[in-house]
């Protein structure tokens, strides 16, 4: 890989997942030593071996992570102060915030300097780590899909920000693979794919087209993301009562913008409704109160008319299929072999698997070597250590596990999140057919093109309260609509 | 009589407040280790071992800081740098303890030790007309007095003090730290040498001023006090002080209504103070307000 | 494997440069410990009567592990079940006969090490109390809870030690050649927690509580709940390890009735990797070098207190090389669980 950075310009990352963007960063900040090549800064080489973290700072590279890396428990002062090598040896509360207060107002940031980091905002917490980062005197300041976490007015501060240090004369490097934004506020586009820088250019002139046949390096979608135009969703709502209601729904959240409030939802047979927001607006919690795993405050969950108590089982009972496309809520357990991980959410009630007391092993596996078949999951060992299989095919395998069975009702949260295209078409192929065959399906998302692309309707969630989305909305309306309350 | 309490308690909980303040620096970096109950018990055998053999006491003492030091590096080897588990790693220091000093034990005095120097108190009984406080804090010997003034030194050092500031990040927040280039493994295996120093003196006291002699065991079940104590003082050296003062008191009543002859039985007495522990984890369990990354071994990986 | 031996191995020679250092002569030493477990009948009695209480006790801290759940009182919970084992032969209905007080006074041992166990559990599940410590501060009051008994209400009608009456020899627990039938009982319990782990339903959940709690959540399991049952399981088999040695081996109860076995315990578990069937291999181990110990001890003078400096070695190399590889199950627990 060969890259150039240089002073006074906001130089744009652009590329899919998996081509190595992260991997870049990290060998940027330190954190990954790279195994052959030169790194030179300011023209001077440096030598690898002695490369780290600390020897990055002092280079004046600093990155702004997507999860904040400011220590929650503390202010930001403190935040500040802690890794300074400049302050002696006493830490002084006052002056700290004192000098952060004015280090903020200069680049004007505006962040809380009282509460600690975990009571912030992401868009707090993002300017406070741009605060730290200029704190340090950064040189180069690299910036990791920066707008995944912020409202799209906060988006707008950002890249003011970055203007502003682009003018003083700082390198701004800025990640992403949204090409809109890179359309905005890039003043160069390297593409990297697979490993390699493709190209690096000045991004006047470099329209969407070509910057995405770069990106994809095949003939590509204009504005689509690594997830290209499909068929039409499904009409969807075959007559009949909803499937899956949520009533008057509200729930705690660990802050003010993710509580639940009073949530009214319907989805009919055959519909799939796309939940569609910024992450960090109640997505995880109704995700989690669907799966049973966190109790509502309020309000009631019914399926087919009757209501369900929340909770794990009595919800699969009634038919609800939770899948997730996090690696923390996908409930697969790593050091058990994908037959057990497949007949895991029966354990108290699955006939097939668990009878008398005893677990049957081998119906078990019988039943998960047809899965691996038709998903193509590989190893397709049934005793295999789910532990070792890759992100993609353990994604398959919670997919096939709920889809197991035909349930009639299928909650998904970011169900092809970390796989690649051909296995996220065919995930939303898989989501298609179970709405034709009518199931109720319930689509969380925060990647707007694979809502536009499977969803037969969408609905905003922000703040914890839904909104529906008028059919036919473009993009920009969708993200007005998506606008919430300044952070 | 309540200032021969208030005389008691300060000097019982003083080996407690010592072993607790270590943990604390320990714990507040991030580690767990449940070994200081076998730290503070090759401090007991060392301290009184080298006290015994040079006849001086303080040389006990700065043996036995110096024992349990080794002891540190030796959980620090396996927990910190090579990753082990925290709570397993400090059982096997535990289990090394018990072994190494009855062996030791047996091997030099044939299971009869004989009594050592001890370690007097700082000032004579002269202050006698000193109000309560006054006149309890004179009389006690140095382990006391370091206990409080450290208290005192590790509540600044650990919030006004810039080194103070990163092993907390260190303890919060491993990754942060590191990416901010704080050494993670460095400032946890100093922390554990620092608290292991600690209970190795505290270990000392039992030996040294407590009793005058050494058993087998002695410490029994101190170390798990302390630990005990971390957590009631919700990671926080007021907390600890507090704590430590608390069960030192609560010993020290034990013993006056032992002496009395009520009618309990005495294994009842011997009891209360794990009951006691027991109880106050149970009503007072902060598991929320313990340092974030508090127990888990940290492995620098890319993102 | 490789790594078993090599732990056993290590713990080995370090004892014997420990015991080198402090001046005793390695070679009788080692001699005589080879002797006093292996060679002999009376050498193989010894080891096999050590080997059953520490085959129980580990198969309850390794049942526990494997729930992430760290089981550290195993001690407390074996003296446990021993005091009740003889509150009921001894103080129990006079006269009983033996196919039914012999069972009961088990039984009653697997209930009293279970409530030890269950209590910390409770204060894990309730009020997250950290069960390391609860456990840990348990055992101590078990110590003083015998102490208590036998000086009080168990006391030997005789008065004049602080132990129990010798237990009835109905309550006592059958011959089975030289060994009793506790040895049995506790390969049989081995295969059990086996088939309960792998093959049951109940210990299908436990495993899967154990490698990833936020995961068995969502498959509506209760990691709390399965907590506490482990504990209390785990409880009981120690609890029957205590009520085995007082019927069959020490016939009577008194202080210091258990040396260490709860903690040893810790060390056959691990060496065992928490698997059930490698304990048995692992409990042999460790019962050998108790009663070559014993031997050791007897005649050439060094305490038997060596062995934990085996087990301390065990115990470090163990963990130190599984780094990485099964990984940490606490530390992917206490992960998991945010």
């Amino acid at each position: 890989m060969d890259l150039e950075i240089t002073p006074g310009e906001v130089h744009a990352l652009l590329g899919e997942n998996g081509a190595g963007k992260t991997t870049l960063m990290n060998v940027l900040v330190g954190l990954v030593r790279p195994d052959a090549g030169r790194l030179e800064l300011y023209g001077v080489p440096f030598d690898l071996s002695r490369w780290s973290p600390a020897a990055a700072v002092r280079a004046g590279i600093r990155m702004v992570h997507q999860r904040s890396a400011l220590v929650p428990a503390m202010t930001v002062p403190e935040n500040l102060g802690f890794g300074d090598p400049r302050g002696g040896p006493w830490f002084r509360p006052r002056r700290a915030r004192e000098a952060a207060q004015a280090l903020a107002r200069r680049y004007e940031l505006e962040v809380p300097l009282d509460r600690p980091v975990d009571a912030l905002s992401p868009g707090q917490r993002q300017r406070a780590e741009i605060l730290r980062a200029l704190d340090r005197g950064a040189n180069v300041l690299i910036l990791d899909e920066p707008t995944a976490v912020l409202t799209p007015s906060e988006a707008d501060a950002l890249f003011a920000s970055l203007r502003r240090l682009r003018d003083a004369g700082r390198a701004v490097v800025f990640i992403s693979h949204k090409l809109a934004e890179v359309e905005r506020i890039a003043d160069r586009v390297s593409v990297l794919r697979a490993g390699r820088c493709v190209a690096s250019r000045p991004a006047r002139g470099l329209g969407a087209a070509e910057l995405g046949r770069l990106m994809l390096g095949a003939a590509a979608v204009p504005g689509a993301g690594p997830v290209a135009e499909h068929p039409p969703a499904p009409r969807g709502n075959l007559p009949g009562p909803p499937r899956l209601e949520l009533r008057g729904l509200s729930a705690a959240g660990p802050d003010e913008a993710s509580r639940l409030c009073g949530i009214d939802l319907a989805v009919g047979q055959g519909e799939i409704v796309g939940v569609v927001g910024i992450d960090g607006n109640g997505q995880r919690e109704l995700e989690e109160v669907l799966a049973g795993v966190r109790r509502p405050t309020q309000g009631e969950i019914r399926v087919g008319g009757a209501p369900v108590a929340v909770a794990p089982r009595p919800l699969r009972r009634a038919g609800v299929a939770h899948l997730s496309g996090d690696r923390d809520s996908a409930g697969l357990v790593p050091g058990m072999s994908l037959a057990e991980n497949f007949a895991l959410k029966g354990s108290y009630d699955d006939r097939r698997f668990f009878r008398r007391g005893r677990f049957d092993r081998a119906a078990a596996r019988r039943a998960v070597a047809q899965a691996l078949r038709r998903f193509s999951i590989v190893p397709d060992d049934p005793d295999f250590d789910c532990a070792a299989l890759s992100g993609g095919n353990a994604q398959k395998l919670a997919v096939a596990r709920e889809l197991d069975g035909d349930p009639p009702v299928l909650v998904a949260a970011n169900p092809t999140r970390g796989l690649d295209v051909a296995s996220a078409r065919f995930v939303h192929e898989l989501l298609r057919e179970r709405a034709a065959a009518g199931a109720a399906v319930l689509l969380i998302s925060s990647d707007l093109d694979e809502a536009l692309a499977v969803a037969s309707r969408l609905v905003a969630i922000v703040r914890g309260s839904l909104h529906p989305v008028p059919p036919g909305s473009d993009r920009g309306a969708i993200g007005s609509l998506l606008l919430g309350a300044p952070a | 009589m309540s200032e021969a309490l208030l005389e008691a308690t300060l000097r019982l909980a003083a080996p407690l407040l010592l072993a607790a303040l270590g943990e604390l620096w320990v714990e507040r970096a991030g580690v767990v280790n449940i070994g200081i109950e076998g730290t503070m018990l090759f401090g007991a055998f060392v301290g009184f071992a080298v006290a015994v053999a040079t006849g001086s006491a303080p040389a006990g003492v700065a043996a036995a800081g110096l024992a349990g030091t080794c002891v540190g590096g030796l959980f620090a080897s396996f927990a910190v740098l090579r990753g082990a588990d925290q709570i397993v790693v400090g059982t096997a220091v535990n289990l090394l303890a018990l072994g190494a000093t009855a062996l030791a034990s047996r091997a030099l005095w044939a299971g009869a030790p004989p009594t050592a120097p001890r370690i007097a108190p700082v000032f004579d009984a002269a202050g006698a007309d000193l109000p309560l406080l006054g006149a309890a804090l004179l009389r006690q010997t140095p382990f006391a007095w370091a206990g409080l003034a450290l208290a005192v030194a590790s509540g600044i050092a650990l919030h006004a003090t810039r080194a103070g500031l990163r092993l907390r990040a260190v303890g919060e927040a491993a990754r942060a730290a590191d990416a901010e280039g704080v050494p993670v493994a460095r400032t946890r295996a100093l922390a554990v040498l620092l608290g292991s120093a600690l209970a190795g003196v505290a270990g000392s006291a039992l030996s040294l001023s407590l009793s005058d002699t050494f058993s087998e065991g002695m410490t029994a079940g101190r170390g798990f006090i302390a630990l005990a104590i971390v957590i009631f003082g919700r990671w926080r050296a007021s907390g600890v002080l507090f704590a430590s003062l608390f069960f030192g008191g609560a010993t020290a009543l034990q013993f006056r209504l032992q002496a009395r002859g009520v009618g309990v039985p005495y294994p009842m007495f011997l009891m209360l103070p794990y009951l006691l522990t027991l109880a106050v984890l149970a009503v007072a369990s902060g598991r929320a307000r313990a340092p974030g990354d508090l127990g888990r071994p940290y492995r620098r990986e890319a993102a | 494997m490789t790594r078993a031996l090599a732990s056993a191995v290590a713990g080995l020679v370090c004892v014997a440069a420990a015991i080198a250092l402090l001046g005793y002569a390695p070679g009788p030493a080692l001699r005589a410990l080879v002797a006093g477990s292996l060679l002999g009948p009376a050498a193989w009695t010894a080891t096999l009567l050590k080997t059953a209480p520490l085959l129980l006790t580990g198969l309850a801290v390794a049942l526990c592990f494997r729930c992430g759940v760290w089981n550290i009182g195993a001690e407390g919970q074996l003296l446990a079940g021993a005091l009740a084992a003889t509150a009921l032969a001894t103080r129990g209905p006079v006269g009983a006969p033996a196919w039914l007080l012999g069972p009961a006074a088990i039984l009653a041992g697997a209930l009293g090490g279970a409530l030890f166990g269950a209590a910390a559990g409770l204060l894990r599940s309730l009020r997250g109390v950290s069960e390391v410590i609860s456990t840990i501060l348990l055992n101590f009051v078990a110590i003083h809870c015998v102490a208590l008994a036998v000086q009080g209400p168990l006391r030997e009608v005789a008065g004049a030690y602080p132990q129990s009456d010798a237990l009835p020899i109905a309550a006592q627990l059958p011959a089975l050649g030289r060994v009793h039938a506790g040895v049995l009982l506790a390969l049989g319990l081995a295969l059990a927690v086996h088939w309960l782990l792998f093959h049951g339903s109940v210990g299908f959940r436990l495993r899967a509580v154990g490698l990833s709690p936020r995961a068995a959540r969502f498959a509506g399991i209760a990691p709390e709940r399965y907590g506490a049952l482990a504990l209390a399981l785990g409880g009981a088999l120690a609890g029957l390890a205590g009520a085995c040695e007082v019927t069959g081996v020490t016939r009577r109860l008194y202080e210091g009735l258990s040396p260490g076995y709860g903690y040893t315990a810790i060390a056959v578990a691990l060496l065992g990797r928490l698997h059930p069937l490698a304990l048995i291999p692992s409990a042999l181990f460790f019962g050998a070098l108790e009663a070559g110990a014993g031997a050791m001890q007897r005649e050439v003078g060094v305490p038997a207190e060596a062995t934990k400096v085996v087990q301390a070695v065990v115990i470090l190399l163990s963990t130190a090389l599984s780094v990485g590889r099964a990984g940490s199950r606490r530390a992917r627990a206490a992960e998991a669980a945010r």
